[in-house]
């Protein structure tokens, strides 16, 4: 016989139903439309958790999800991540310039983001889709993992991020929010 | 908080500079720290370190049966519910103190009988993984600073501020993460890892180090060393034994995984020029020689990923477990059939070194799936061995009753 903490196990509608307050900015099913609002939707479900547990332990800042997150248990942080991973990603409406996507296409190249982020950067496990996400979000958080401010898990953004430039960032973030928002393969 | 030091920034040009035609001939930058050293012909590897779990496991998802251990041994669930337990030290009254890594956390186990009671004492820590416990002061490292709760063990519902004991340390993230132990001189003892995967790296890494427990007196012990996690001190010679974990994509199987002995300070163990005392390294080991390092006293494996060390001086086992040590292993992600997951022993002979090595518990690994990864051992009071896993958020307790 043990205690501790109760595992959670996750359950979709109970996700659902947590979500009712996200939804103000993330969008009724995850999809957002605040430009630098990130979508949820089919985000793998161990990257929604674990930047849950990251807000709510003050490692990641935010003035809105910082108080949200401070009341969440882990059961609620594992149904809304397994709700969030369910629903089908939709593609943001900023757009994009072609001629900064295609030098973030070669600055993707070149800074391997394939390497963790996965072929079309559709994520996997704790590593987020990049593809089709909102240009604005994308921008505040490579500039944040720059300023190393961003709190990643184990430092490989924070260290991918140095060597970018003002122009690198904005080109990236054009190349990801321009790609089609295939949701990340199932664990 | 994560900041990288920019003796790790040089190195890490240097590195693509240096890697050249290792490294995908049209990229300027170097690819993530696990991903260095991946040679052109392992470009189409999908290797890749396996993702720590964001919540622990239930008690019903842990599957202890299938541990198996030595004849007249048997295995427990002792606690769960633990986001990715790592190290484990005793306070003085009792209280079983809990590391994790990427979960930040820090946490204390309050023993009720039958069950255990599991509070968080500190959380949001940057990859918290080194706890050593000593006259009532529990000590945390982190990537670049070791602090401490001074009368934790009174406090555990309203814990003590962390005190900065030493924070001269370099703030690399990649194998920045500590074990921290109390080494038989009083000093306090831990690594600091390599920045990279395979780098040359600068003289203020790849070593074993120590500092007196009020933050004077810093010094380096062992060199050459890419990523120690785990070490502990010989019962009888006083000597220290350490795990370390080897370079990656050298394929399935080299360079081997290696336990070594410390026999005076300052000796150099060869990363990043030679591999497990006998494989010089294919870009760095141009012009070196194996002989100028010292060698290891055991192969431990392929990508078994060894971390905790610990001598056995527990009262319940057969008498032969006297001082063995037990080396917990993480096990493997660089490798295309899993090895590791397990918790060997090693009979150390009169010499010093090596006479037996052989499994105490394993059964994390079923064909090539995982359910949990053993982290780190450490003794009771009634001479069982706890075992932390970190995947599975848990802690087995093996004992024995003839």
């Amino acid at each position: 016989m043990t205690t501790g903490a109760p595992a959670p196990t996750a359950d979709l509608e109970a996700g659902q139903r947590k979500s009712e307050p996200c939804k103000a900015c993330h969008g009724a099913d995850g999809n957002a439309t605040i430009p630098g609002t990130p979508s949820l939707a089919g985000q793998p479900v161990f990257f929604t958790h674990w930047q849950l547990i990251k807000f709510r332990d003050g490692r990641r800042k935010d003035p809105q999800m910082t108080p949200f997150a401070a009341n969440l248990s882990d059961t609620d942080m594992a149904d809304l991540a397994a709700y969030y991973a369910a629903q089908r990603p939709q593609p943001r409406p900023a757009v994009t310039d072609s001629a900064k996507a295609e030098a973030g296409r070669q600055l993707a190249s070149q800074h391997h983001c394939v390497s963790c982020h996965r072929p079309g950067l559709t994520g996997h496990e704790q590593i987020p889709r990049l593809a089709g996400q909102d240009l604005a979000y994308l921008v505040k958080l490579l500039r944040g993992f720059k300023a190393q401010t961003a709190g990643d898990l184990d430092g490989t953004m924070t260290t991918a991020a140095q060597p970018l430039s003002e122009a690198d960032i904005e080109n990236l973030s054009h190349y990801m929010a321009a790609l089609p928002p295939v949701p990340a393969p199932p664990r | 908080m994560l900041r990288i030091t920019l003796a790790s920034v040089a190195v890490l040009v240097a590195l693509a500079l240096a890697l050249g035609p290792l490294a995908d001939a049209q990229q300027g930058q170097p690819p993530p720290p696990w991903k260095q050293g991946q040679p052109a012909n392992m470009a189409d590897s999908t290797l890749a370190p396996i993702a720590q779990p964001p919540a622990p496991k239930a008690a019903g998802e842990i599957p202890v049966d299938k541990i198996k251990v030595p004849a007249g041994f048997k295995v427990s669930l002792w606690a769960h519910g633990i986001n990715n337990a790592r190290e484990m030290v005793w306070g003085d009254k009792g209280t079983l103190f809990v590391s994790s890594r990427v979960a930040g956390n820090v946490y204390a186990l309050v023993d009720k009988g039958d069950s255990r009671e599991v509070k968080v004492i500190a959380k949001g820590l940057n990859l918290p993984n080194g706890i050593a416990f000593k006259n009532g002061t529990l000590y945390i490292g982190e990537v670049s600073r070791i602090t401490k709760m001074v009368g934790i063990e009174d406090k555990l519902d309203n814990p003590p501020a962390m005190e900065v004991v030493y924070d001269i340390l370099p703030r690399d993230l990649p194998h920045g993460w500590k074990h921290l132990a109390f080494g038989p001189d009083g000093k306090l003892y831990f690594n600091i890892g390599a920045p990279c995967n395979i780098c040359v790296p600068p003289d203020t890494h790849a070593n074993l180090s120590r500092v007196n427990p009020d933050g004077t007196g810093f010094e380096y012990v062992a060199h050459g060393v890419r990523n120690s996690v785990g070490f502990d001190w010989h019962p009888i010679t006083k000597r220290l034994y350490f795990t370390t974990h080897a370079r990656d994509w050298m394929g399935d199987d080299s360079p081997s995984d290696r336990f070594d002995v410390v026999m005076r300070k300052g000796q150099h163990f060869g990363y990043p020029y030679c591999h497990a005392g006998d494989m010089l390294d294919p870009e760095f080991g141009k012009g070196k020689s194996c002989n100028d390092y010292v060698k290891p006293i055991l192969k431990t494996g392929p990508h078994v990923a060894g971390n905790g060390v610990e001598f056995y001086t527990g009262s319940q086992f057969p008498a032969e477990y006297q001082n063995r040590a037990f080396l917990a292993q993480r096990g493997s992600w660089n490798r295309s059939k899993k090895i590791g997951f397990r918790v060997m022993m090693v009979t150390i002979d009169a010499k010093g070194g090596v006479a037996k090595y052989e499994p105490f518990a394993e059964g994390w690994l079923q064909g090539d799936e995982i359910w949990g990864r053993p982290v780190y051992t450490r003794t009771m009071k009634d001479g069982s061995l706890l075992i932390a896993d970190d995947y599975a958020g848990a802690i087995y307790r093996v004992s024995y009753s003839r």
